[in-house]
């Protein structure tokens, strides 16, 4: 197996990155496989302070994601990759160019996408339980299908005999798996994942991201992963888009080629430390 | 010192103040018309408990201060509490109706009383009006900036859940902005009880307010001191009930 680099930039031409000019209404054929596109993007936002400025935060980005990939977007801090996923979320929308989800503008938020945030976003009033089913039950779907579900997602994320307790009671490891359990529920073909475990210590981290891996296999999600984190995106990854400091735009696209998924041994492999290696030092030159 | 439970010291310190009071108008040091001793004040109050004041029941005047105090509370957060949170919400209600909120905010509740009185007259309805512009106004603000500060977080996981805007405030805006909204009900509740006694001193004929603006008119100076010590307690029980319901609905604050 071979580690595949390949150098992007306003340049050079995109082997990874698909141009998605002819979007609709194309050939299906051309797309069938591609989930999520990023079509020229760029977006502004008025400066703090001056009335007349703005900070570009992204610039024509061109990203495609295959359905059920497992994508990191890896960057410093202030580069746009949390931006970008917020785009994908619906949360924020370009300032100019498109964000695609099979191949339509991405309007508004939807349970078809699912994010796991960073921060501590379950509902505090809710237990465990409540939390994970929240959505459904709000969406009208019948008891007798989420609560089934519901009992199958506790046990996968390992939080069986939870069911009961209120966030403020688990550990910051276990409510992050209540996140996971809550954004799987829905059965989302796109799974966002805001830098998820940046507040665990580092043994939890990688249990957390094992899980993600398992539940992969199981669900088969397209997942797009934001990360600071360079082990972290190589260790659950198909392929890391090295985001340069802004304005954000992918400096460097990389296929980590392991089949998911991958233990604990897949850390000490020359595999592993070449790909950290050189994806440090990409990183190094972006962080000033 | 720092092992003493913290109940004791509380004690400790009202046993203390008892024992001065006791001692220095026993003594002499003080006249008994400006300040009753301890034991005259408890044969005045059994004496009230017994025989009423003016002609009526000592609880009389306790439940018409309340009813006219809870009345107006009740009415007024529940109209302050989903405006408030509307306003704090909604950027059309929030520039609509918050310019009124802020001007009509400062004036101390007393200064309507002329014009209650001149609207509603001395009966119930303008006292009860009185604690409902009260209570509207601190169930409002606190509910508004509970919504306001609702975190971002919780929206746009709610949004990716799949929820409406209706089911998005119902179900996440009130449940997050309960803290809030608590702090609103206790200092409503408060002031609605410090309210309902200044709306009594004017043209009233039963409660507590009445009871010892006339005693003091008549110079009966421990049924002033009693009348000041009920309102006191009451209050403090009103404000009990409402931080072990806070303690129970929002059990995750501070946690």
């Amino acid at each position: 197996m071979s580690i595949s680099t390949t150098k992007t930039d306003a340049t050079t031409p995109r082997r990874f990155e698909h141009k998605f000019k002819s979007a609709q209404p194309g050939p299906i054929h051309m797309q069938a496989e591609e989930k999520v596109n990023f079509d020229d993007v760029s977006k502004t936002y008025p400066s703090a302070g001056s009335a007349a400025g703005s900070t570009l935060a992204i610039k024509s980005l061109n990203i495609a994601i295959k359905k059920a990939e497992v994508v990191s977007i890896l960057g410093p801090t202030g580069c746009g990759k949390s931006t970008a996923m917020n785009m994908i979320a619906g949360f924020e929308f370009p300032s100019s160019g498109r964000v695609l989800l099979d191949g339509k503008s991405i309007l508004s938020p939807g349970p078809d996408r699912a994010v796991v945030f960073q921060q501590a976003s379950l509902f505090p009033w809710l237990t465990v339980l409540e939390n994970v089913v929240f959505g459904v039950k709000c969406r009208g779907i019948s008891p007798d299908i989420y609560l089934k579900s519901a009992e199958i997602l506790l046990n996968a994320v390992k939080l069986k005999g939870f069911e009961r307790h209120y966030p403020y009671q688990l550990s910051g490891g276990m409510q992050q798996r209540v996140q996971i359990a809550r954004a799987l529920i829905s059965e989302p073909e796109v799974l966002l994942m805001d830098e998820p475990f940046g507040a665990l210590d580092s043994q939890t981290r990688l249990m957390m991201q094992e899980l993600v891996l398992e539940l992969w296999v199981q669900y088969q999600p397209t997942i797009i992963f934001i990360t600071h984190d360079v082990a972290e995106a190589i260790f659950v990854s198909d392929r890391i888009l090295l985001m340069s400091s802004r304005p954000g735009k992918v400096k460097l696209a990389v296929s980590v080629d392991e089949v998911k998924p991958r233990g604990q041994e897949f850390l000490a492999s020359a595999k592993f430390v070449d790909l950290q290696a050189s994806l440090l030092t990409a990183l190094r030159q972006e962080v000033h | 010192m720092n092992r003493i439970p913290p109940v004791l010291i509380s004690w400790a310190t009202i046993l203390a103040i008892f024992i001065v009071w006791f001692i220095v108008t026993n003594v002499g040091l003080v006249s008994p018309t400006y300040l009753p001793s301890p034991q005259a004040l408890f044969s005045a109050f059994a004496n009230l408990v017994v025989n009423g004041y003016q002609r009526t029941p000592l609880w009389e005047h306790i439940g018409i201060s309340l009813f006219r105090a809870l009345l107006g509370f009740v009415l007024g957060v529940a109209v302050g509490i989903p405006t408030g949170l509307l306003t704090g919400y909604n950027r059309v209600a929030d520039a609509a109706i918050s310019p009124i909120m802020a001007f009509i905010r400062p004036i101390p509740p007393i200064a309507f009383i002329p014009m209650v009185v001149l609207y509603f007259g001395l009966g119930e309805v303008g006292k009860v009006v009185l604690i409902f512009i009260t209570a509207f106004n601190y169930a409002h603000v606190n509910a508004y900036a509970g919504a306001a500060h609702v975190p971002i977080a919780y929206i746009r996981a709610a949004k990716t859940l799949g929820l409406s805007e209706g089911q998005i405030f119902r179900k996440v805006v009130l449940p997050a902005a309960l803290p809030h909204i608590f702090t609103g009900l206790k200092v409503a509740m408060a002031l609605s009880w410090a309210v309902v006694v200044a709306a009594e001193l004017v043209g009233a004929q039963k409660g507590l307010g009445f009871m010892i603006s006339d005693a003091a008119q008549v110079f009966q100076i421990p049924n002033v001191f009693i009348g000041i010590a009920l309102i006191g307690s009451i209050g403090l029980a009103l404000n009990f009930l409402l931080s072990f319901a806070e303690s129970k609905i929002v059990h995750w604050k501070g946690r």
